[in-house]
Formats: structure tokens, C-alpha cells, sequence
């Protein structure tokens, strides 16, 4: 069987700090936080009121009565995979459609609409639930949409692998490009987790970061002794994945290679990592890109700020490129851009492509003091400009102990 | 306003449709609405009435003109049952 290269060829957004990808990576150089006070209406009565909302307006894209059938999960999907598609100047009218798939990662489905539907049912005692709401709440409505606007009659699938998802849905995707089973793959992830009843059900769990009182944007902070926890953020990030010959052959802009895809799964706990299974995914995401650790120049961390997976993923990235671990950029972006849950990983290796092409890693913000169990080089000082990166990796690791981890190579 | 005027105000506001295609013997369904549609609609139709459908929507609401009717029929029948209750339309 033929093996093909996976060109990414075009890249989208949704996110907090940016509705491109240039305005989003300009912030993360510059260091800018998205993370804020969220408005009353969702905050009210939390300990943390904070997030990393989009600047997103459904009513701006959609008209009624489609909005209606959208979460705002499915409007930034639809939005973020649109940028994709727009970037890679592809036209699916000129494509066969059962050669395309979407795949998309998701990990709260359409937390909106259900929290909606609850509220009406048991606050408001009313039997008048949207007649929408399975149709808005289903996990997969995000890829179901993307599918149907673009008339792509090949695989579409949606990957729920909690704060995995989205990579997973990007190595998914990448697996069947290069098999050739399709030939254009739209691939990414959303998640829209900023309402009330999700938020809640977080803090529940202890996992949210406390509320920086001086600073809300600050309250994210990877790696550092202070850390508290994750910050919840909102948005879509996607890809379009070709076969390298798909792109050459229709002139496109190859923006990176996706090189390797690796999975591995912690069996210990349902939320406690294990750096052997983290370490396993890195080394099979390596394996498949057919490449030794040296040639990984830059880590895009899972990071997400929690006590227990900072100190884990550093002694997995040791395990794995041993003394030269130090010496390896590694940052955990969501000290800006918060926690985006299914649509995190997508989002991450976006950045890192861009990373790739600019030669400039973005920094881990808000480590003034690291922990001593965090002990790499955690770009804390700020963006590190004019780097030859020649592949970069992007970890994504999850509740349920599903670890993703994806290369991309510098296109060539 | 009578109760086709109110339909049309429902369907132009809520399902952004053209005034100039909402004539009484319009179908639904070329409406694009569709099933889901109609129990959405109806949730607006009770606001605006001040109804409350609890029974199933009848199928042979194939024109404007049938949910007209099918209004006036229950607001009639409504406000029977219930007088102080009932409002008609203003």
C-alpha cells in the first residue's frame, strides 16, 4: 500500500485572542492573556469568575431559523472549519465528495442548548423544551453541519476523548489521508463551554485555577508553583488535510507536514495521568513520523495548569528526550487562550504550524516561579523569535487517560 | 390585526421569510418548514395568542390557511372553556 504524506494546507480559527490565525498568534508573541471576568449571567455564584470567551456573534453569521438548529458550539464550528476551508482556497465543487471527510473533536457537545433544555424543565417547571435541543446538544451536530454546508459524503466523525478529542480527530484524519482511503480531510475541533451549568460542574471538581485577584488574566499559570488550575475558554480551530499529491496537483500552499500521530492511554484513574502513558504517546506519535526525539525542536505542552498534570507531563517529556529535555522549547499556550477542552488540541497544533513557519515559539506566560518538580525550559521570559524549527509537537492528554500527540514538520 | 396578519408576523420574524410568499394558501413545507419547524412555530403561536396547545399538532395543517383556522378554532374553544383566561388577538 501506497503511503502518502499529510499536507496541511490550510489553517482556521475561532478562538479567543483571534478570529485569524495571525491576529491569534500576534497576541500569544505579545504575550496577551484572553482570559477574563466572565458577565453575570454565566459567573454569578462561582468562585472563579473567569474564561477565555471568542469574540463571537452567532447572529452576525447565522440567521434564524438555522440559528435555532446551531449551538454555538455548531456556529463556531461552522465559522472555524469555513476559515480552513477559505485559507486553503479549496472548492469542494470541484472535488469528489465521498473522497472528503470532516472529523471533528468535542467534548461537551452542545453544553448550551442541554443546559438550556434542563433550566426550562426544572427551574422554569415548563414542558416547553426546544423541540431543537437533541439536535443542537448531540456531540457530533458540530461535524454533522460542516458536513452538509460543503456536501462531503465520505467518513464524518466526531471524536469525544474529553481534552483529547480534537488531536484525536486531527491523527484520525491523517491516518486516512495517508492510507489514500480520501484525499481532503476537514479536521479540527469545537467547544463551547461557557455557560453556567458546565461552568459549575468544573468547579465541582476542584480543577479550576483561583481567580487572580488583582489580575483575572493572569490566573492561568502552567508549570508555576502557584498554579491553581485550568481556565475554561470557548472556540473552533481547524485544518484542512491533503494528500501531498492532492495539493501539488491543485497548486496549493502547503503550510507544514503532519508527520506524526501517537496515542496511548493512562489505565490508572479516570482524571490522574500517568507520565508513562504520556510518554508513550510521544514516543508513538515519534515512531510514526519516522523520526528520533532530537528532531523535535519545540513541545507545545498540554499544560493545562492542574497540580498533577504539569509535574507529569515534565517527567514524561524527560523520560522521552532525556537530557536533552532541558534544552527543548516547551510551552503551554493556555496560559492565554485558557483550556478549549475538545477543540484545545486542534487549536494547539495550528499554533504550532504557525510557530513552524514564523520561527518563533510562543512563551508560557504568568511562570514567575516554577514548581521544582517543573524544571525545562519553559519559555518564561517572553516569544523567542528567529528559531529554525524544523518539527515541532503538540501534546494533548485527557480526562479518560486518552494522550494524543501530534508532529508537524516544516512543509519541504 | 387578524390572525393570518399575526401568522405572517410569526413566520417573518422567526423564520426570516419573505412577506410576498406567505399568501393564505402557501404550503408549509415549500415554506421550508418542516416538522420540527411547526412544533417551534406552535411555541410561538401560544405566546401570541395566549394559547396552550397540549394536544398533538394535527397533521392536516398543510396551508397557512389550516393553522389559521386551527387557531381560531382553539382560541374559540379556549376562551369557552376558560374566559379570563383567553386573549384574543389585539
Amino acid at each position: 500500500m501506497t503511503l502518502h504524506r499529510v499536507a496541511v494546507t490550510g489553517l482556521g480559527v475561532v478562538a479567543p485572542l483571534g478570529n485569524s490565525i495571525e491576529e491569534l498568534f500576534s497576541n500569544l508573541v505579545a504575550g496577551h492573556s484572553g482570559i477574563r471576568v466572565l458577565p453575570s449571567s454565566v459567573s454569578e455564584g462561582l468562585r472563579s469568575k473567569i474564561g477565555a470567551p471568542a469574540d463571537f456573534d452567532g447572529q452576525v453569521h447565522f440567521q434564524v431559523p438555522r440559528l435555532r438548529m446551531l449551538d454555538r458550539v455548531s456556529q463556531l464550528a461552522l465559522i472555524g472549519a469555513a476559515r480552513a476551508i477559505a485559507d486553503a482556497r479549496i472548492s469542494f465543487e470541484d472535488e469528489r465528495g465521498a473522497r472528503c471527510g470532516v472529523f471533528v473533536g468535542c467534548g461537551m457537545g452542545g453544553a448550551g442548548a442541554t443546559d438550556s433544555g434542563y433550566h426550562t424543565l426544572y427551574a422554569g417547571r415548563s414542558d416547553r423544551v426546544e423541540p431543537y435541543t437533541v439536535l443542537a446538544a448531540m456531540t457530533n451536530a458540530p461535524a454533522s453541519w460542516i458536513g452538509i454546508e460543503y456536501a462531503l459524503s465520505g467518513p464524518n466523525l466526531t471524536y469525544s476523548t474529553a481534552c483529547s478529542s480534537s488531536a484525536v480527530a486531527l491523527g484520525e484524519a491523517a491516518r486516512r489521508i495517508r492510507s489514500g482511503d480520501i484525499d481532503v480531510a476537514v479536521a479540527g475541533g469545537a467547544e463551547a463551554p461557557l455557560t453556567f451549568g458546565v461552568l459549575r460542574a468544573w468547579e465541582a471538581m476542584r480543577t479550576l485555577a483561583t481567580q487572580d485577584p488583582k489580575n483575572p488574566s493572569a490566573s492561568c499559570r502552567p508549570f508555576a508553583r502557584s498554579r491553581s488550575g485550568l481556565v475554561l475558554g470557548e472556540g473552533a480551530a481547524f485544518v484542512i488535510l491533503e494528500t501531498w499529491e492532492h495539493a501539488i496537483a491543485r497548486n496549493a500552499t502547503v503550510h507544514a507536514e503532519l508527520t506524526g500521530y501517537g496515542l496511548a492511554t493512562d489505565m490508572a484513574h479516570i482524571t490522574r495521568p500517568t507520565a508513562e502513558g504520556q510518554a508513550n504517546a510521544m514516543r508513538a506519535a515519534l515512531v510514526s513520523a519516522g523520526v528520533h526525539a532530537d528532531s523535535i525542536d519545540y513541545i507545545n505542552a498540554h499544560g493545562t495548569a492542574t497540580l498533577q498534570n504539569d509535574a507529569v507531563e515534565t517527567a514524561a517529556i524527560k523520560e522521552v528526550f532525556g537530557a536533552r529535555a532541558y534544552r527543548l522549547p516547551v510551552s503551554s499556550t493556555k496560559s492565554m487562550h485558557g483550556h478549549l477542552l475538545g477543540a484545545a488540541g486542534a487549536l494547539e497544533f495550528v499554533i504550532c504550524v504557525e510557530a513552524l513557519r514564523r520561527g518563533t515559539v510562543p512563551p508560557t506566560m504568568h511562570l514567575d516561579s516554577p514548581d521544582v518538580s517543573c524544571d525545562l525550559d519553559y519559555v518564561s521570559e517572553g516569544a523567542r523569535t528567529g528559531i529554525l524549527l524544523r518539527a515541532v509537537m503538540s501534546n494533548s492528554f485527557a480526562f479518560g487517560g486518552t494522550n494524543a500527540v501530534l508532529i508537524a514538520a516544516t512543509a519541504s | 390585526m387578524s390572525t393570518l396578519e399575526a401568522v405572517q408576523e410569526i413566520l417573518i420574524k422567526e423564520f426570516s421569510l419573505n412577506p410576498v410568499q406567505l399568501v393564505p394558501n402557501a404550503e408549509l413545507t415549500s415554506l421550508g418548514i418542516d416538522s420540527l419547524d411547526v412544533l417551534e412555530f406552535m411555541f410561538k403561536v401560544e405566546d401570541r395568542f395566549g394559547l396552550k396547545i397540549k394536544e398533538d399538532i394535527p397533521t392536516t395543517l398543510v396551508t397557512l390557511n389550516d393553522v389559521v383556522v386551527y387557531i381560531d378554532e382553539l382560541v374559540l374553544k379556549q376562551s369557552r372553556d376558560a374566559p379570563s383566561q383567553a386573549s384574543h388577538v389585539s
